[in-house]
């Protein structure tokens, strides 16, 4: 694909232009797919010449983020195709590549790729006829799609108006039972550093602005009066554990119930054992920022969960064991509303809302910092040989980012939405947070607390479904 | 030099609307609920209000997050290299607050002094700011303790002050001068009582910001306690994102990057910033900078250290926007006086 050919398909916004041809980016596994179209060009069949070929090992070695560079390139489709389910060289790698590919298009649905511009297909080397089925089924796809929309920030474009949430959120405490929680708080956290416990107990300490906190570390008993608790604790302590045990052999951190998922994260993803951190869960009543309650309280109940080691209310300070097998966090969420709105707009518009967003993105990367499950010792965003992310902060380079962000996180997510509110421009990241949780739980079942537990998409079954691979 | 006018609300958007057939005008505008400088096609988009604060700074329009220094096509065997198109028509900065307009001369510092910036000099140089005085000070707001004043005139050409009803305006330079122009025909001239509206707004909301002042001695003793171990206790909060960097009115930190493929693209240079671990990362692998803490006293120390001599304002301008937006809640008027007081207590060698 040239530049020329690019900007032909782009100059037009509209309709294509007469002699607009589609361009397509096939991604083929050397061993099946990319043997079956050597097989057709070998017997001759013909098929429309709109596809350009990259050669890979393996599906499971494609990462979404090529067939995201294959859009900012100016492609109108991507095909990815390889070994039939049973048949791949490395046994595994297209079952979790065919996870992987059902939640990627799906996200890829949500910001509003129209779905016949990406394709999946099965092609074994001996199929050379259904490689060039494929080809020209994908190509007419495509044609029908027509020219891939622009990147750019919609400039005149109302926007789209979601529904208002609404949720009653936790049980409302007053002053003295919050002073009552605070209270139980220092002495839980007194108690865990004077036993020898802990080396040092991760809380929320008063901020410089009035409904602002800001984390703490508590190692003197003496120090435990600096711990607060109310509607401004908004962090999620669970990310600065990994800085605390640097220095201690065991961490104690105050938890609320939207932190304990990325708490469970972390141990089933064998970051941090289960016994290195004493978890202090506290009765919460629901973040405010303003006087507005956070979306994410709206349908939490505030208990603190029993998988806490301590749990905290204004009654007391009580041991808990209960077995975390057993705890499944629910999680019914008031946004869902908003997600079946966006979805029911059509591809355009759910692009430009998506894009107008993107372009705000000023690649602050606070989403990455603040999240706890983003531990990675160097982000996808800084690998530049090749640069797989453009650093500039423009589109299309912020829609990837946002994009594979949001992906790694897939099935892996805790829906402790600090991404969206650290986020300076305000995108809407909890909306695609939300939307890839419920794609993984309809299609794989929910994760839960279980730390023994794997994340969907590091698992695969063979009976996973398909349908939309060709 | 200085004139001023009283204008009605009224009067203040016909000026603005007329502004709009000769220049691109850059005003506080709401985009999904997020109110931000950006260009506005009709008056009516612009957000002028006695107080209050855009999410960041305008500073954009004209050290923009991403731009091309050079553009570049292969093609039958030769490289072709393509400069950038400068701004051809001028651009007025509407609404900016005092702390902002004296972001955008922090720039200039940068930008101008030494080997001018072709690219910034020469939107600078289309530019006309326009600021507006505040009536109110929002929580996070700092503006006095650093030097600034809510109705400061540094930075700005023409200056709208919020009277209890309608605005005065009054022009500060001869660019100012020009935009005014003709338009004001039918204003009516300020008296003295609207002028003294100045004084009396900067006394009132001098007194809701409650932060003492940094004192400009402090920037030596943060630079003797270089080494202090205060800095690694002041920044355990530090995430090590960059808001507090983009969102600030005066940093300026960029570094260059590659856009394209093997036939064409551009050489960029985009937004970056101390608070990131690759910004100081050398080809050969060392960084000067692996700790957090090193990374959060260099931003420190550039806004409050490192200057030249003692009449040299502080890098910041008191905006309050990294206090405000920070997501762990650091505070750097805070960090500062907090890492003054070790240091004198402990001594600059203190915790090495």
């Amino acid at each position: 694909m040239t530049e020329a050919n690019v900007s032909v398909a782009r100059s037009e916004t509209g309709a294509a232009p007469d002699d607009w041809q589609p361009h397509i980016v096939a991604l083929v596994c050397n061993w099946c797919s990319y043997a079956g179209a050597d097989m057709a060009g070998t017997t001759r069949i013909e098929y429309p010449a709109n596809v350009r070929m990259l050669r890979f090992p393996c599906t499971g070695r494609m990462s979404p983020l090529m067939i995201l560079r294959a859009f900012e390139q100016g492609a109108d489709g991507v095909l990815v195709s390889g070994c039939h389910p049973g048949d791949c060289h490395y046994v595994q790698g297209n079952l979790v590549a065919r996870r992987r590919f059902t939640i990627f298009r799906s996200l890829m649905d949500f910001v509003g790729i129209d779905l016949r511009r990406l394709h999946f297909a099965w092609v074994s080397a001996a199929e050379g006829h259904k490689w060039a089925k494929v080809v020209s089924q994908v190509t007419a796809a495509v044609r029908e799609a027509g020219p891939l929309p622009s990147f750019a920030r919609p400039e005149t474009w109302d926007g789209v108006d979601l529904p208002e949430v609404s949720g009653s959120g936790p049980e409302e405490l007053d002053a003295a039972q919050m002073e009552a929680i605070q209270a139980n708080l220092r002495k839980a956290a007194s108690e865990v550093l004077s036993a020898g416990r802990v080396g040092v107990v991760i809380g929320y300490g008063a901020g410089s602005l009035a409904d602002q906190t800001t984390p703490v570390f508590v190692s003197e008993t003496a120090d435990c009066e600096k711990l607060v608790w109310g509607e401004g604790c908004r962090n999620n302590l669970s990310t600065y554990v990994f800085s605390a045990l640097e220095q201690h052999e065991r961490v104690a951190v105050v938890a609320k119930t939207c932190d304990l998922g990325a708490i469970a994260g972390l141990v089933r993803e064998g970051q941090l054992g289960r016994d290195q951190i004493v978890v202090i869960g506290v009765q919460c009543s629901g973040l405010r920022d303003g006087s507005e309650l956070a979306t994410k309280c709206l349908a939490c109940t505030g208990d603190p969960h029993p998988v806490c080691d301590l749990v905290v209310t204004a009654d007391g300070v009580q041991e808990s064991c209960q077995d975390p097998s057993e705890a499944a966090l629910d999680t019914p969420d008031a946004r869902d509303e908003q997600i079946a709105h966006l979805e029911s707009l059509p591809h355009d518009e759910r692009w430009k809302y998506w894009q107008r967003q993107f372009a705000r993105c000023l690649r602050c990367y606070a989403c990455r910092a603040a999240c706890p499950l983003c531990y990675c010792s160097s982000c996808i965003a800084e690998k530049h040989r090749p640069q797989w992310v453009p650093t500039s902060i423009d589109s299309p380079g912020n829609s990837t980012w946002n994009i594979i962000r949001a992906l790694h996180l897939a099935g892996r997510c805790s829906g402790c939405d600090e991404c969206a509110r650290v986020c300076p421009a305000d995108i809407r990241l909890d909306l695609i947070n939300r939307k890839l949780a419920l794609e993984v739980e309809r299609q794989y079942g929910r994760v839960g607390l279980d730390p023994d537990e794997r994340s969907a998409l590091v698992d695969f079954r063979m009976e996973d479904s398909e349908e939309f691979i060709l | 030099m200085d004139a001023s006018w009283k204008l009605t609300e009224a009067q203040l958007r016909e000026w603005l609307q007329g502004l709009l057939e000769k220049y691109d005008v850059v005003a506080p505008a709401e985009e999904d609920g997020v109110v931000l400088f950006s260009r506005i096609t009709s008056e009516d988009e612009a957000i002028v209000e006695p107080s209050g604060k855009t999410r960041w700074s305008p500073k954009e329009f004209l050290f923009p997050r991403t731009e091309a220094l050079y553009h570049y096509t292969f093609g039958s065997g030769k490289v072709q290299l393509e400069d950038p198109s400068l701004p051809e028509r001028p651009q007025v900065l509407f609404g900016v607050r005092s702390c902002d307009a004296s972001g955008l001369v922090r720039l200039d510092e940068i930008f101008l002094s030494g080997t001018t910036d072709r690219l910034y000099a020469a939107r600078r140089e289309n530019t006309t700011v326009v600021t507006t005085a505040c009536a109110a000070a929002d929580p996070e707001c700092f503006c006095t303790a650093v030097g600034g004043s809510p109705v400061g005139e540094e930075g700005s050409d023409v200056q709208l002050v919020p009277l209890v009803e309608g605005w005065l305006l009054r022009v500060l330079t001869d660019t100012g001068r020009d935009l005014v122009g003709e338009a004001k025909g039918d204003w009516s001239a300020a008296t003295a009582k609207d002028v003294k509206r100045l004084p009396a707004l900067e006394k009132k909301v001098s007194k809701e910001i409650e932060r003492s002042p940094v004192n400009k001695e402090w920037s030596k003793v943060l630079e003797e306690g270089f080494e202090h171990g205060v800095w690694n206790r002041l920044s355990h909060q530090c995430l090590g994102c960059s808001i507090c960097a983009y969102v600030c009115p005066s940093c300026s930190c960029f570094d260059m990057n590659h856009n394209g493929n093997a036939w064409s693209g551009a050489q960029n240079r985009s937004w970056d910033a101390c608070t990131f671990p690759l910004f100081t990362l050398h080809a050969s692998g060392h960084n000067p900078r692996t700790t957090g803490h090193e990374r959060y006293r260099q931003r420190v120390l550039h806004k409050f250290a490192f200057r030249g001599d003692e009449d040299e304002p502080f890098r910041c301008v008191g905006c309050g926007r990294c206090v405000a937006l920070c997501p762990a809640g650091l505070d750097i008027v805070n960090t500062v006086a907090a890492a003054v007081d070790a240091i004198r207590e402990e001594g600059a060698d203190a915790a090495r």
